[in-house]
């Protein structure tokens, strides 16, 4: 287990340098350029000649890279081209703000799907099964933005119970901001609580019908301990790798869901980003977006490697 | 048998669910209301005859605001926020009809238009900051601001100028080694507001998240992509704001602007467009302010490259286009006038008499044109556009009209504003599509979309360039009154108009929704929001 640790973080430089060195080229490869973008359609060449000289856009391409690669390993991510902000101090801001709003769709997820996947499992071709079913599969099919815009409507302008945009502040009390969450996770929560119903249901069903289970039965033990105990262990790994994606997701905020809420997130800073050509700011959110999925990786890794003792990486023994 | 049934069930239901989307709030209920006949009763709000003091105006912007130092930042969502923390130098009229003094009681120009002499207010402060207490602002301030803003602005917004010279302190020369009549007007940009050397230089880079100035309002926190908070300045030399604050948020989305404003999250947003503009219309609870805009859209086609260099051709494309129809279906709800040349009629620079000559919808003579140009049976070419609804809409009823009338194969290429601004600027588009918005001013419109120098900006991305018009523009920026500038203005556009350089179809209003609490709004034809002045001072009811 150790060993396997330590070759995983040994690899995080280089396939961080892959990652970084990939997006440096993409970036610059789309047609737009980011001092003309940022200046908008008024400005006259001179203006953007002159803000390409500040940001260092007129050197070469090869130079821009060494510059910033010795800027990285010094952990400098430069400064954000239209905010002018460091990089990592704008991250760092905007992170908790999604990881709120995705980690609390996640653990809903969790705690709503999967039962659900199980029961379905347990009772299948029952009409809790069917239903369950259905209504999974409109979960994961329905436009985030329709449901994101009808919530609204009924809640916001209809109703008016609930606000329709911004995150609210802690300074007008905690409610204020659960009151704010509380229809962007909604719509963050159907479709990963769709996806571990249906994943949980599949994989339950695959593990219920193997050999052993009908066994474990035969030998009188407890239909609950049969379930929850021997079944479900045995149908984790799907469910955690599918889990571990789902987290890794939440890094990037979502972008949908953060727009329509006007939630001031990582997918809205993002996707600013790109359109304004920041490719300071795209470039750290790259980054940190690519070690979170390293470490949820490696996570989920060790996580199989404890449920399933089996399981080893650290030689050619053993399954898995 | 039990299966089917819940299935249809269920589906049934997602059919139900599908058609509450359909019905799209033309009666909406308040929460509180009671429905009498189905009819929404309007709540009647009482408006004191005199001002109230207090509450907080929130205001959404439709884009967020991103660096705002005045020499760095670069939009008119910048530059809402900026106008109402700092004063400038000289201001137009809510009206745009003139400039006026602002922080300069008045002004003389020397002989040669070289020498701009400016006498100070002297009860004007500073809002208190973390470098300086609130101290007077004097001459030095606008030598430091004014230096700094032709040093340092990324738009280059003062380059007309060559250094600025303390006299008292309360009294500057400003000299520029040309004469240039646009100045005075480039003063008014919020690019240009007075600010004070030590909150600058204490803050550095970060002077933006800071921004300290002289106005109505005192920034007190700038969360970007969120919102930016103001508080009142109890000692605005103008006058003491009613308002408490204001605080302006970001809402990228059009239809949530709309739902916000209904809900009451917003008091007042900055730009509607579309299906949004109809629904503040129609509900009872809402104003909508519509003011026609100083903003030019326009098809712009290549003067350089491709068939469109070709005059006959550039002349066969406008004749094959019916504007007022093009107009009608682009904008549905009224947010814009068909028009027919390169300025906006609230310019001064604007000719009536012109507009008979730009051709009017002639299909036949359109074709005919063409075919005698060598292209009876058309030809294939293509327009880039940037993608929102609006361009699309207008891609796709020329693309109709084109073919039907000329056989031509308009192909629309979308991108978004990024590669859409490098393709447009390069020279390479065929055609492509913009809006222009400014001052009043015909040097905003016209040197940057017909004159040589700008090409290779988006500007003039297609490549007009006339040497008569070129002379005429130069002897307008340097004449130094305005109805000889106008003069020469209007000859200059009387040129570029027989040129057909292309369709210019419209201009849009200016479209604001509001809530009824708010009084004493003023709405200016560049969209530009200002709160409190010499003029103006917005209230809300309580």
């Amino acid at each position: 287990m150790l060993k396997t640790i330590l070759n995983r973080f040994l690899q995080i430089i280089p396939t961080l340098l892959v990652v970084v060195s990939i997006t440096f080229i993409i970036t610059r490869a789309i047609p737009g350029n980011p001092a003309a973008t940022l200046l908008g359609p008024q400005a006259s060449n001179e203006d953007i000649a002159k803000l390409e000289e500040e940001l260092g856009l007129d050197e070469s391409l090869g130079k821009q890279y060494i510059n910033y690669i010795g800027q990285l390993l010094k952990g400098d991510f430069g400064k954000s081209y239209s905010f002018n902000q460091p990089v990592s101090k704008m991250l760092i801001n905007r992170l908790p703000n999604t990881l709120l709003l995705s980690l609390t769709s996640l653990v809903l997820a969790i705690l709503i799907g999967i039962p659900i996947g199980i029961i379905s499992a347990v009772k299948q071709y029952t009409p809790f099964d069917y239903i369950s079913m259905i209504i999974a599969l409109v979960g994961v099919s329905m436009p985030i933005f329709w449901l994101g815009l009808m919530l609204v409507l009924i809640f916001s302008v209809n109703l008016g119970w609930l606000p329709s945009i911004g995150m609210g502040s802690i300074e007008n009390g905690i409610g204020d901001v659960l009151l704010h969450m509380i229809l962007p996770v909604v719509c963050l929560t159907t479709i990963p609580t769709a996806t571990f119903a249906r994943i949980t249901r599949s994989s339950m069903l695959e593990v219920i019908n193997l050999e052993f289970i009908k066994s474990l039965r035969a030998g009188g033990l407890k239909e609950k301990v049969v379930i929850y105990k021997h079944a479900l262990k045995n149908a984790l790994p799907p469910i955690v790798t599918v889990i571990g994606m789902q987290l890794a997701n939440s890094f990037t905020g979502a972008i949908l869901t953060e727009t329509i809420f006007a939630w001031p997130g990582m997918g809205t800073l993002i996707v600013g980003a790109i359109e304004n050509r920041d490719y300071m700011l795209i470039q750290g959110a790259v980054i940190l977006t690519a070690l979170a999925f390293v470490f949820i990786n490696l996570a989920v890794d060790m996580i199989y490697m404890i449920i399933n003792p089996k399981v080893s990486y650290d030689s050619a023994k053993g399954g898995a | 048998m039990k299966k089917s049934f819940i299935a249809l069930l269920v589906v049934a239901m997602l059919i139900l669910a599908t058609f509450t989307g359909c019905s799209n709030g033309s009666k909406t209920d308040a929460p509180g209301e009671t429905d009498t006949n189905d009819e929404t009763v309007k709540n009647e709000l009482v408006v004191p005859s005199e001002p109230q003091e207090g509450e907080v105006l929130t205001i959404g912007l439709s884009s967020s605001p991103k660096n705002l130092d005045p020499v760095k930042y670069t939009g008119t969502y910048e530059s809402q926020i900026i106008q109402n923390v700092g004063d400038t130098l000289v201001a137009y009229k809510m009206d745009l009809s003139e400039i006026v003094p602002n922080l300069a009681t008045s002004w003389t120009v020397s002989e040669d238009g070289m020498h701009y002499t400016f006498k100070l207010r002297d009860d004007v402060y500073f809002h208190p900051g973390e470098y300086q207490d609130g101290r007077q602002m004097t001459a030095e301030d606008i030598k430091y601001s004014l230096e700094r803003s032709l040093e340092l602005s990324a738009m280059n917004r003062l380059d007309m100028i060559e250094s600025v010279e303390v006299i008292n302190d309360f009294e500057v020369v400003v000299h520029l080694p040309n004469p240039n009549s646009a100045f005075l007007t480039a003063l008014t940009n919020s690019g240009n507001i007075i600010v004070p050397k030590e909150e600058v230089e204490g803050w550095g880079d970060d002077f933006g998240n800071h921004l300290v100035g002289t106005g109505p309002f005192i920034m007190k926190e700038f969360k970007y992509d969120n919102e930016t908070i103001l508080v009142k300045n109890e000692k605005y030399w103008a006058q003491t704001p009613h308002l408490d604050g204001v605080t302006f948020k970001v809402v990228t989305d059009a239809s949530q602007m709309a739902n916000a404003l209904r809900t009451g999250e917003i008091d007042f947003a900055e730009k509607l467009t579309g299906e949004a503009v109809k629904i503040v219309r129609e509900e009872a609870n809402l104003k909508l302010m519509e003011t026609p805009g100083l903003h030019v859209a326009y098809i712009y086609f290549n003067q350089v490259n491709g068939p469109t260099a070709d005059i006959k051709v550039r002349e066969a494309l406008l004749k094959a286009v019916d504007r007022e129809q093009l107009v009608q279906g682009i904008y549905q709800y009224g947010e814009a006038q068909p028009a027919s040349l390169p300025l906006p009629p609230g310019s001064w620079g604007y000719d009536e008499s012109l507009e008979s000559t730009v051709p009017e919808y002639d299909p036949e003579g359109a074709k005919q044109l063409l075919a005698e140009a060598g292209y009876p049976d058309g030809f294939k070419t293509t327009i880039h556009i940037s993608d929102t609804p609006h361009r699309v809409k207008m891609a796709t009823i020329l693309q109709q009209f084109l073919k039907m009338n000329l056989n031509v194969d308009l192909e629309i290429q979308t991108s978004e504003w990024g590669t859409f601004s490098e393709i447009g600027s390069s020279g390479n588009a065929d055609i492509f599509a913009m809006s222009w918005t400014w001052y009043p001013d015909p040097y905003f419109f016209l040197d940057k979309i017909f004159a040589t120098s700008a090409i290779g900006s988006l500007g003039n991305g297609q490549g007009f360039s006339n040497s008569e018009v070129d002379k005429l523009l130069a002897e307008a920026l340097i004449a130094s009154e305005q109805d000889e500038r106008a003069e020469l203005y209007k000859d200059a556009l009387k040129i570029i108009v027989e040129q057909y350089p292309g369709i210019f179809y419209s201009n849009e209003n200016v479209t604001w929704g509001v809530a009824p609490e708010v009084q004493g709004l003023i709405q200016r034809a560049d969209g530009s929001i200002f709160l409190t002045n010499e003029e103006i001072n917005v209230w809300k009811v309580q």
